[in-house]
């Protein structure tokens, strides 16, 4: 089960009154609870990642998650109507610019600390993000 | 106001959330990532994580307000609330913030300025340096005309902390360095100022509430000479053993102060009374930790008060304060034996109840003490009609308290309740570290 399948699930939860869902796919399953306090945006505990059997439950499967650093808003590209940073599949550098995360008018860069392909943009346009936020993960 | 942003967190959180609930405020909790499993983020509308262990970064604080469509900013008490620099960040982005002015925040921060601004509106300081005393030399001057023994303070200080005693000349050297050095660490400015030490003072404070115009009004006054070290552990309200026209004469002095400096939103004036005399010490500019003695003995909530304030409300008139029976409130910390810090897992957590008792607190069975904040973890506020029957009721509520998981500071507690010049309220600032030594 790939995070593009998890992030589907959270849409789901998000647009419905569901207060939990788990889906199995043989081995693997995934359970998403929602908070008694309705949060703004996901949250990484609720989600139960399909995992290798020795690594810890909340880790991707594979590669690196990218986080937010501070709160705000999230754009994906430079500026209204110019094209995203980058796009699922892109190969990253160290060092490149992902993201803006604006807060109080500042246009933040938030930038890769690792290199790889983009493998999943885990947050929306214009969504308000918190501190430690996954955004993207990169394998 | 529909919607407030909550900068804190413990208790002091979930009292304002409580708040603005019955007000029909939405609350939004912004959360260190450490203190996920507080209490008040179950019943928070939104909540945002907006750091991993620390509650003084300002923008996020602000970009969470901004992101969730908050209105308001309530700081609580410690971290950023005595902060200037954040009160005007919160206005300057559009949100109200439920306390004072940033001037007037930055003014009383600076004990000095304070001191000065009150002693030009009558209110006589503790007598000592009308300015910062930045060398030694400076320092031995001043002590000549005053006379040991001495405090150096922190000019920006709060909480107890950059305070230095000196009973002679030989210490004063060490005292002087080693509390800028702490000032500065602390506070970020090594600024300091010394006044005389009065040896056999009772901490009295009054509440007051300002409407930001040229009006205000007073809460009474409390007692708060149990301390240890600097840092209050029982309150009580009113004050005791003096006479209603001395406590109105201060309270009245207090209003005309504040109403002079257009005061806005809560603020307490802090003073110390020795020898029939009562000396400024500074000013706080936001709501205190103590305040539910007060609430207690006049039956308002303060904390509504500070929304309504903020959101525009008249004030009160003096008239509509009125004081009943007495009221004391004992500081639950996480602590041992030795004072050290206690974090751990609550297996248990019974708290009294009963006619006249009330807690506040964040803790609950299976809540895990985090280790990165200050030990307090509960007020336990007991109100009676005379201070005989709430001295009987606190020994009561206090012996039915059990937590289970942490130690607590409740034997202490039960020491000083049911010592006889705590009883007798013949007690000083210097009762409590007197008797523990």
């Amino acid at each position: 089960m790939d995070i593009r399948k998890v992030k589907k699930l959270v849409e789901l939860m998000e647009e419905s009154d569901l207060y939990e869902i788990e889906i199995k796919e043989g081995e693997d399953s995934v359970r998403i609870s929602r908070q008694l306090g309705v949060q703004t945006q996901v949250t990484p505990p609720t989600v139960v990642l399909p995992i290798e059997p020795e690594k810890a439950a909340v880790t991707p499967s594979r590669g690196q998650i990218v986080n937010a650093p501070m709160v705000g808003t999230f754009y994906r590209a430079p500026s209204p109507g110019s094209p995203s940073f980058f796009e699922v599949g892109d190969r990253i550098k160290v060092g490149d610019i992902l993201c803006i995360i604006e807060s109080m008018k500042m246009m933040n860069q938030v930038k890769s600390e690792y290199a790889g392909t983009l493998e999943a943009v885990l947050v929306s346009n214009e969504q308000a993000v918190e501190f430690d936020q996954p955004l993207f993960t990169i394998v | 106001m529909h919607k407030v942003l909550i900068a804190n967190r413990g208790e002091i959180a979930l009292r304002i959330q409580r708040s603005c609930r019955e007000l029909g405020i939405q609350t939004v909790a912004a959360y260190a990532a450490v203190d996920r499993d507080l209490l008040h983020l179950k019943f928070a509308d939104e909540i945002v994580c907006i750091s991993k262990n620390d509650y003084l970064c300002s923008e996020n604080l602000v970009a969470a307000a901004l992101t969730t469509g908050c209105d308001a900013v309530h700081p609580g008490y410690g971290f950023l609330s005595e902060n200037a620099e954040f009160c005007r960040l919160v206005e300057d982005n559009g949100l109200t913030y439920i306390g004072p002015t940033s001037e007037q925040i930055a003014e009383m921060g600076n004990k000095i300025l304070a001191r000065r601004a009150f002693r030009a509106l009558g209110i006589s300081p503790v007598p000592g340096s009308e300015e910062e005393i930045d060398n030694l030399n400076d320092a031995i001057n001043l002590v000549s005309q005053i006379g040991y023994p001495v405090v150096v303070k922190a000019a920006f200080g709060g909480g107890g902390r950059g305070i230095r005693i000196v009973d002679d000349e030989a210490m004063l050297a060490g005292a002087f360095s080693a509390a800028k050095a702490e000032a500065a660490a602390v506070f970020g400015d090594g600024a300091v100022y010394i006044e005389k030490f009065l040896d056999d003072a009772r901490h009295i404070e009054v509440q007051i509430f300002g409407d930001g115009k040229g009006a205000a009004i007073h809460f009474g006054t409390r007692e708060c000479s149990i301390q240890r070290r600097q840092q209050k552990v029982i309150e009580e309200a009113p004050a005791p053993n003096i006479s209603q026209s001395i406590l109105d004469a201060l309270c009245e002095q207090a209003v005309a102060a504040v109403a002079a400096i257009e005061y806005r939103n809560a603020g307490t004036l802090e003073f110390l009374y020795q020898d029939g005399e009562f000396y400024f010490v500074e000013m706080n500019t936001r709501i205190q930790v103590e305040h539910p003695v007060t609430e207690a003995i006049t039956g308002h909530d303060l904390l509504r008060l500070q929304i309504e304030t903020a959101d525009g409300n008249l004030l009160q008139t003096q008239n509509d304060i009125m004081f009943n029976g007495s009221a004391i409130e004992c500081r639950i910390n996480a602590e041992d034996d030795c004072y050290l810090p206690s974090p751990g897992v609550l297996s248990e957590v019974i708290f009294p109840g009963g006619a006249g008792v009330r807690v506040d607190s964040h803790l609950y069975a299976g809540y895990r003490v985090p280790h990165y904040f200050d030990s307090l973890v509960a007020k336990l506020i007991v109100w009676d009609r005379d201070r005989p029957g709430t001295l009987r009721k606190m020994q009561r509520a206090l012996d039915e308290m059990m937590i289970t998981g942490i130690e607590t500071n409740k034997r202490k507690l039960q020491k000083i309740v049911s010592h006889e010049k705590f009883q007798e309220g013949d007690v000083n600032t210097r009762f409590l570290d007197q008797l523990t030594g």
